[in-house]
C-alpha cells in the first residue's frame, strides 16, 4: 500500500450534522407563516419593510466584517434572522430610513461590537427596537400607522386601547378568535397568533429553541395578568388579551429564546421565562408603555448571566471520600 | 454516522452496537512482512541501549531499552531488529517503535514462561498480552484496588470486540478471573454486559453488571456511578478510588498464558470499512494496519481518516502503517467525503451540550475559558476535571466547535501547569 496522506484530527469523529445555517434557516422558516400573513394583510409595503430589514441587516454585518477585516460571516444567516425578526416587529408603514437605522443599531451595536454571533449580551433585534421606540415614539403608534387602511374588524391597537380606556370599555371588541386569526392591527408579524404559535412549536420540536423558556414565559404572562385582572377587572385586561396581542407571542417563541442572551440550565430557564412574562405585564399595567415586551426582555437579558449560575453539581465535584 | 433526527426535542441517543448472535470466527490475518512494536519509553541518545539494529530476537523475548527501565515490549516473532526510532502521538508524548523482520534463521524456539501466582511476575512478563491487562496498576501497592471490573461491554460505539471475546471465550474469562483473584487482593469481581445482549452465558461468582444500551453508559465513570454507587471524584482516575477496569480479552490471554506457559500475540479487533461494513479479525500484535486493510480490500485514498479506538473517543493516526497494539479494539476507516467539518465559530450558547452532558459540566462557559487559556479558572469554576471524556458535547455542537479537543487540551495543560508549580 502506498503512503497516503491521511486526515488527522481529534475525537469525536462523528457529528450530528447540525449547523448554525440549519438552525437559522429553521428559525426563518418558522417565522414565515406569521410574516406571510402580515404581508397579505397589510399589502406590499409590509413586504418592502421585511425585505429591506433582512437585506440591510445582512449588509451591515458584511460592512462590519470588511471594516474589521474578519472572515465574512453573513453565510450563517444570523443577521438575516435578526433582520427578519426586526422587520416583522415594525408597523407596515414604517419609512425606509427607520428600517435602515434600526437594523444598523440591531446588528452593529446589538451584535457586532460585542464580538459577533454568540457574544451579544442582549437580543440584537430588541436593541434596535428599543432604540427606535425611544427615539421615534410616534412611529409605533399603530392606530396612526394604519389610518388609511380599511379593515373588516376593529381597527384599534388592542394594547393601547386597553391601556387608555380600561378593560371594561373594550370588553367584547376583541374576541379571542379574531386575535388568534390575525384580525387585529399591530406589527407586520405580530398579529397572526396561530402562525406564531405553529412556528414556535415547530422550533421546539426541532430542538432549536428551549421549550422551558417559552412555556414559563407564557405561564408568567397568564399568572400575572390573571392576578391583576382578579384584583381589578375594570382596569386590567385578562390573560387572553395580553397573550394574543402586541409582541407577547413573538416574545415567547422568538425574542426571549434568543440563544446567547438567554440561560441554558433548567431552573434558570424557568426563572428567566417566568420573570420576563411577569415584567411585561407589570410594564403594561403599571408602566407608561402600552407594550412593555421589548424593554422587559432586555431587562431580563441583563440578569441572564446571574441566574444561569444556578446549575446542577458536576459529577465528582466536592466528593472527597468516595 | 448517526445524524440528528428531524424532530429532536429529545436528546440524540447513540446506542452501542450489539454482537451478532452467530459468533462467526474472526478472519485470521497471517503475519506478512515486518512487525512494528511500540515501546512506551523515549530513546535517550546519551545512554547505551540494550537493543540495537541488527539484533536477533526470539519469539516471546522481552525487549527493553535500558538497564533498569520498567517499560518493555515483547516480540511476537523470531527475527531481526531492522529499525529503532522515536514515535510521537497526538499530544507530543514520545515512545519508541521497533521494527522486527521475521526471520526463520533466528530459530523457531519460543521463550517459555514459568508462571507463578504473583502480581510481580505478571507485571514483569505479561503487560503486553492481547487486551493490555493493567498489571502496572494492580501491582502498585499504593493504590489498594478492591474492585475489579471486567469489561465485556465495549466502551465506544461500533465495536463488538469485547462482547465477542467475553461471550465466545466465557470459560477462559472465568479461568482468568480466578487467576486474577489469586494474584491480587481484590474482594469484588464484576463484569459489564450490555443489557440487551441475548446470551445464556453465566459467570458463576462474578457479579454481572447489566449496562444500558445508550452511550456513554459503559464508560468507567458511568459504570461506577450507575452500578457501584461510587462517584468518581473530579480529576481522579478509577484506580485512585480502588477500582480497576480490565478487558475480558486480557483475562482470556492471562488464562492461556498460565495454561500454555507462553504469551499470546493474537489480538481480536473490529475493523469498520468505508460503507460501515464491520469485520472481526484476528491479527498478530505489531502488524501494520495497512496490511489488514488491504487484506480486507478496504482502499485508502488521500485525506481519508483512520480512527483507532472508536468514533467518540479514539484518535486518528497519521500513518496507515500504525501497528496493531495490545489495547486496540476498533479501527474505523472514514471516507474523506463524510468527515465532518469543524469551525472556528465561538459558542452561541444554544445549550445542547448542557442538555447532553452526562457529568453536568457547564460546557458553554467552560469553552470560553479554555479558548482564552484560562485553565486554572476553568478547573476551579467550571468543572473541567469532572469531564468523563465521552465526546458527546462536540458531537452535538451547533457551532461545530472542537469542544472535546479543547477539554482534553485543557486537562493536559492543567497537569503541566500543576507539575511546574
Amino acid at each position: 500500500m502506498n503512503n497516503n496522506k491521511l486526515t488527522v484530527s481529534h475525537a469525536p469523529f462523528w457529528h450530528d450534522g447540525d449547523s448554525l445555517f440549519q438552525m437559522n434557516l429553521n428559525i426563518i422558516l418558522a417565522l414565515l407563516p406569521a410574516t406571510i400573513f402580515g404581508i397579505i394583510q397589510f399589502g406590499a409595503v409590509a413586504l418592502g419593510v421585511v425585505a429591506l430589514s433582512i437585506s440591510t441587516a445582512m449588509l451591515w454585518e458584511l460592512v462590519m466584517n470588511l471594516i474589521s477585516k474578519k472572515p465574512l460571516t453573513i453565510g450563517d444567516l444570523d443577521s438575516a434572522v435578526i433582520g427578519m425578526i426586526f422587520g416583522i416587529m415594525l408597523p407596515a408603514t414604517a419609512p425606509w430610513w427607520l428600517v435602515v437605522v434600526g437594523t444598523f443599531v440591531a446588528v452593529i451595536i446589538g451584535k457586532m461590537i460585542f464580538g459577533g454571533i454568540g457574544s451579544n449580551p442582549f437580543n440584537p433585534a430588541l436593541i434596535g427596537m428599543a432604540f427606535l421606540m425611544l427615539s421615534w415614539k410616534m412611529m409605533f403608534d399603530f392606530d396612526a400607522a394604519y389610518l388609511n387602511y380599511e379593515f373588516g374588524f376593529t381597527a384599534l391597537a388592542p394594547l393601547a386601547a386597553l391601556k387608555f380606556q380600561g378593560a371594561s370599555e373594550i370588553a367584547g371588541l376583541f374576541p379571542l378568535g379574531d386575535l388568534i386569526m390575525g384580525k387585529q392591527i399591530g406589527a407586520i408579524g405580530s398579529t397572526f397568533g396561530l402562525g406564531i404559535i405553529l412556528g414556535g412549536i415547530y422550533l421546539i420540536l426541532k430542538g432549536y429553541i428551549r421549550w422551558e423558556i417559552s412555556v414559563s414565559f407564557i405561564a408568567g404572562i397568564v399568572v400575572t395578568a390573571l392576578c391583576f385582572n382578579m384584583a381589578n377587572p375594570e382596569t386590567y385586561g385578562g390573560p387572553i388579551i395580553h397573550l394574543f396581542t402586541g409582541y407577547t407571542l413573538l416574545g415567547a417563541f422568538f425574542l426571549a429564546t434568543e440563544n446567547s442572551s438567554s440561560p441554558v440550565n433548567k431552573i434558570p430557564m424557568f426563572i428567566y421565562g417566568f420573570s420576563a412574562g411577569l415584567m411585561i405585564i407589570l410594564m403594561r399595567n403599571i408602566g407608561i408603555y402600552a407594550d412593555g415586551t421589548v424593554l422587559a426582555i432586555l431587562l431580563l437579558n441583563l440578569i441572564n448571566p446571574l441566574v444561569d449560575s444556578i446549575r446542577p453539581k458536576a459529577l465528582g465535584k466536592g466528593v472527597n471520600n468516595a | 454516522m448517526i445524524k440528528r433526527s428531524f424532530f429532536s426535542l429529545n436528546q440524540p441517543r447513540l446506542t452501542y452496537d450489539l454482537l451478532e448472535p452467530d459468533l462467526k470466527e474472526p478472519e485470521s490475518i497471517p503475519v506478512q512482512g515486518s512487525l512494528t512494536l511500540l515501546l512506551p519509553e523515549t530513546i535517550d541518545s546519551n545512554r547505551q541501549a540494550l537493543i540495537k539494529k541488527g539484533d536477533v530476537v526470539k519469539k516471546g523475548e522481552r525487549l527493553k531499552l535500558y538497564d533498569g527501565s520498567t517499560a518493555y515490549t515483547v516480540s511476537p516473532v523470531a527475527g531481526t531488529i531492522k529499525l529503532l526510532d522515536t514515535y510521537s502521538d497526538d499530544f507530543g508524548n514520545t515512545a519508541t517503535f521497533i521494527i522486527v523482520k521475521p526471520d526463520q534463521t533466528a530459530g523457531s524456539d519460543t521463550v517459555k514462561l514459568e508462571p507463578v501466582e504473583d502480581i510481580g511476575f505478571a507485571d514483569e512478563f505479561l503487560r503486553n498480552l492481547p487486551g493490555a491487562p493493567p498489571f502496572e496498576i494492580l501491582a502498585n501497592t499504593d493504590l489498594k484496588i478492591n474492585t475489579i471490573v471486567i469489561t465485556c461491554a465495549d466502551t465506544d460505539l461500533l465495536s463488538c470486540t469485547s462482547q465477542y471475546v467475553g461471550i465466545k471465550y466465557a470459560d477462559e474469562v472465568k479461568e482468568g478471573a480466578q487467576i486474577l483473584k489469586k494474584l491480587t487482593n481484590a474482594l469484588k469481581l464484576c463484569i459489564t454486559i450490555p443489557e440487551s445482549l441475548d446470551t445464556q452465558v453465566s459467570f458463576d461468582s462474578i457479579q454481572v453488571l447489566k449496562t444500558s444500551n445508550v452511550y456513554p453508559s459503559t464508560l468507567p465513570a458511568m459504570v461506577m456511578k450507575d452500578h457501584l454507587n461510587l462517584v468518581l471524584p473530579a480529576g481522579q482516575k478509577p484506580e485512585n478510588v480502588g477500582v480497576c477496569f480490565i478487558r475480558a480479552e486480557a483475562l482470556v490471554s492471562l488464562a492461556r498464558a498460565y495454561k500454555t506457559k507462553e504469551a499470546g500475540f493474537e489480538k481480536i479487533l473490529t475493523i469498520v470499512g468505508k460503507n460501515d461494513t464491520s469485520h472481526l479479525v484476528k491479527a498478530t500484535i505489531g502488524t501494520p494496519l495497512s496490511k489488514i486493510l488491504s487484506k480486507l480490500s478496504i482502499h485508502l485514498n488521500d485525506q481519508d481518516r483512520i480512527i483507532i479506538g472508536g468514533p467518540m473517543r479514539g484518535f486518528a493516526t497519521y500513518t496507515p502503517h500504525h501497528p496493531i497494539t495490545s489495547d486496540m479494539d476498533t479501527v474505523i476507516v472514514q471516507d474523506r467525503d463524510i468527515i465532518p467539518q469543524l469551525s472556528d465559530y465561538p459558542c452561541v450558547n444554544c445549550g445542547k451540550c448542557i442538555q447532553i452532558c452526562p457529568a453536568n459540566v457547564p460546557v458553554n462557559m467552560l469553552v470560553r475559558y479554555l479558548e482564552a487559556d484560562q485553565y486554572e479558572e476553568a478547573a476551579d469554576r467550571f468543572d473541567l476535571e469532572s469531564c468523563i471524556e465521552c465526546g458527546l458535547c462536540a458531537y452535538v455542537c451547533t457551532a461545530k466547535i472542537p469542544l472535546f479537543q479543547y477539554i482534553r487540551l485543557g486537562k493536559h495543560e492543567l497537569l503541566t501547569l500543576r507539575a511546574d508549580v
